[in-house]
């Protein structure tokens, strides 16, 4: 079974503010890292791969910087990587980037599943993933907990999901997307060696050239949400706030919780 | 010309979800600018007594469609059905709970229809454009909740679609009106799918117990020392509680995943939160709701769990924890 992963590479920290006079994001780190939700749906690939045979790709739109993700995630175990990147690429909204990812799975070729991580952790939208199946009209089931088994021969398989209360078995048909919650697995990690040995396995870059997606649907032309303002959050503070030594509000305390007793 | 205002109706087993009630106020905020009517779309077996539910509180329209039973995850075949139903109807925005349903589905369609869809908003503006027509503006956290931005759809994609997050608009209260319906179950055929289900079965008892608890402690990041931990169970002991924590702990196996309050874990409604060593992530923050009397203790004043607390102690917690196991 060929499994492509879809990872995203997200700031390693979500601390921004906003200039007050351009309205324009300052990023305190520009450091990126692998989204911590892909790292469990590239486990849940490598542990099938590993029962299975096949192989599975990495792949990420990004800039050029974004080989260093993939080539971690080659370290962790992927076989082969893919790097979607073009200007014209950029500035995409959910959609506009889902489109680019799709073609770029479909110009690999010869895929039978896609997996990735349920939300991201920087625009948490869990959006792209969903979009890819829709562009490539195979089902998806997102924010899932486990693979339970696969046929590569009956074509299907079936996976665990949790839904408030339930959890459902489904039997769903190959290709399918399927979008993993974070830490519904334990993701296994990179040696110095397997670091080493990624650097050589193959990674193929995608640009437009290759995929030929007309300009208004990629980038910011085929992106129908536009950011038009930004801000940082007023201190709204909303709760009553208890003052007094430390014994007195744990007094303040214990009165509290014998309150809440009553209702 | 597109017209108005359509809210997709959440359910489970035959129950309305409490977003309608919320959407709802957030449809007839806009509407008291834009004048649109207010639909709801009822997708869903059993939709007859779905719809009583929703009539009662007041829309112009119900938009029905009947799903053949065990269709219900089924959300491939679902999104054709959606998408069918508002090219029919031709709203000019659509309100969908930010919910892993409402993403799912409305990802979806939102492709289908090749129209803006906007995750997690946390309120809804109405701009005027230059020939009087209305556009919503979405006002919504990012990275975290470190920073606001407002997000408009360009003025050829329509309808606007948008996520709205749980517990930020209050319940709209019952109107009486006449609603018409219209029902688009022999209209469109339901598609095939590529998902079936196979089993469905209740969650393990650990989460229920998180889920179902009247008493939570959530512990946090600033309370991560072994002793710390052992500090925070002895006093939910103490006061019958039972203990969550925020994903910080259950990453690096502190507690476990099942424990984990928020976006990616569980969501409580105890009547009693105490939450010690919390900094207060939106993430965190939408996993619990309808809590009653909710109490936060962390050493920074500016921590933003004072901003969804009720009661806020600026202090340690292990002194003051330490204290009550003491005095008690």
């Amino acid at each position: 079974m060929n499994i492509a992963v879809l990872i995203k590479q997200v700031p390693v920290s979500n601390k921004v503010s906003v200039d007050p006079e351009t309205h324009a994001l300052i990023r305190a780190s520009v450091e990126g890292m692998i989204n911590p939700s892909d790292r469990n749906a590239i486990e849940a690939a490598l542990a099938l791969r590993d029962q299975q045979g096949g192989k599975v790709v990495v792949f990420t739109m990004g800039p050029p910087q974004a080989e260093s993700s993939l080539r971690e995630a080659m370290a962790i175990g992927c076989d082969e990587a893919c790097l979607i990147t073009d200007r014209a690429f950029g500035r995409a909204d959910t959609l506009a980037t889902a489109r680019v990812l799709a073609k770029a799975v479909e110009y690999y070729g010869d895929i039978d599943l896609i997996v990735c991580g349920a939300l991201s952790s920087d625009g948490a939208t869990g959006q792209v993933g969903p979009m890819v199946a829709e562009v490539m009209d195979i089902p998806h089931v997102s924010e899932m907990r486990a693979i339970v088994s696969a046929s590569e021969e009956r074509r299907q398989i079936e996976v665990l999901k949790d839904l408030e209360y339930q959890t459902y078995t489904l039997q769903v048909n190959l290709p399918v997307l399927l979008t993993f919650q974070f830490g519904c697995n334990e993701p296994r990690l990179a040696t110095l060696r397997s670091t080493r040995a990624a650097k050589k396995k193959p990674l193929l870059t995608v640009t437009n050239e290759e995929i030929k997606m007309p300009s208004t649907l990629i980038g910011a032309e085929g992106s129908p949400s536009r950011v038009i303002d930004s801000w940082e959050p007023q201190d709204g503070r909303k709760a009553e706030m208890l003052s007094g030594s430390e014994s007195e509000l744990t007094q303040q305390l214990k009165e509290l919780l014998a309150k809440g007793e009553e209702v | 010309m597109r017209q108005g205002i359509c809210i997709y109706v959440e359910a489970h087993n035959g129950v309305i979800s409490a977003t309608f009630a919320e959407l709802l106020t957030a449809a007839r905020e806009l509407q008291k600018i834009t004048g649109e009517e207010i639909s709801a779309l009822v997708i869903d077996n059993n939709t007859a007594d779905l719809c009583k539910e929703v009539e009662s509180f007041g829309v112009d329209r119900t938009l029905v469609y009947d799903l053949p039973e065990g269709h219900t995850l089924q959300d491939d075949a679902i999104a054709k059905v959606v998408s069918d139903i508002l090219e029919e109807t031709q709203p000019s925005s659509v309100l969908v709970p930010a919910s892993p349903e409402g993403r799912s589905i409305f990802s979806r369609v939102a492709m289908r229809l090749n129209c803006g869809l906007t995750a997690d908003c946390t309120e809804l503006l109405v701009g005027e454009r230059e020939d009087g027509t209305y556009y919503i503006k979405h006002n919504k956290p990012s990275f975290g909740d470190n920073v606001y931005v407002t997000i408009v759809i360009r003025d050829e994609f329509f309808p606007q679609i948008l996520t709205v997050r749980q517990a930020i608009y209050s319940p709209a209260e019952p109107q009486t009106l006449v609603t018409k319906q219209e029902d688009f179950t022999n209209k469109f055929s339901f598609p095939d799918s590529g998902i079936k289900v196979l089993n469905q079965e209740a969650k393990a008892a650990v989460t229920d117990s998180i889920s179902s608890a009247e008493k939570v402690v959530v512990v946090g990041k600033g309370m991560e020392s072994p002793d710390s931990l052992a500090l925070v169970q002895a006093f939910a002991d103490k006061i019958g509680a039972a203990v969550a924590c925020t994903r910080p702990l259950s990453d690096v196996g502190l507690m476990p995943f099942e424990r984990q309050i928020g976006q990616t874990g569980c969501t409580i409604r105890p009547k009693l939160c105490v939450s010690v060593g919390v900094s207060g992530a939106i993430q965190h923050t939408e996993g619990i709701k309808d809590v009653e009397t909710y109490i936060a203790i962390n050493t920074d004043p500016h921590a933003a769990i004072f901003r969804e607390a009720d009661y806020g102690i600026v202090a340690d917690a292990n002194v003051i924890l330490k204290e009550f196991l003491e005095q008690a």
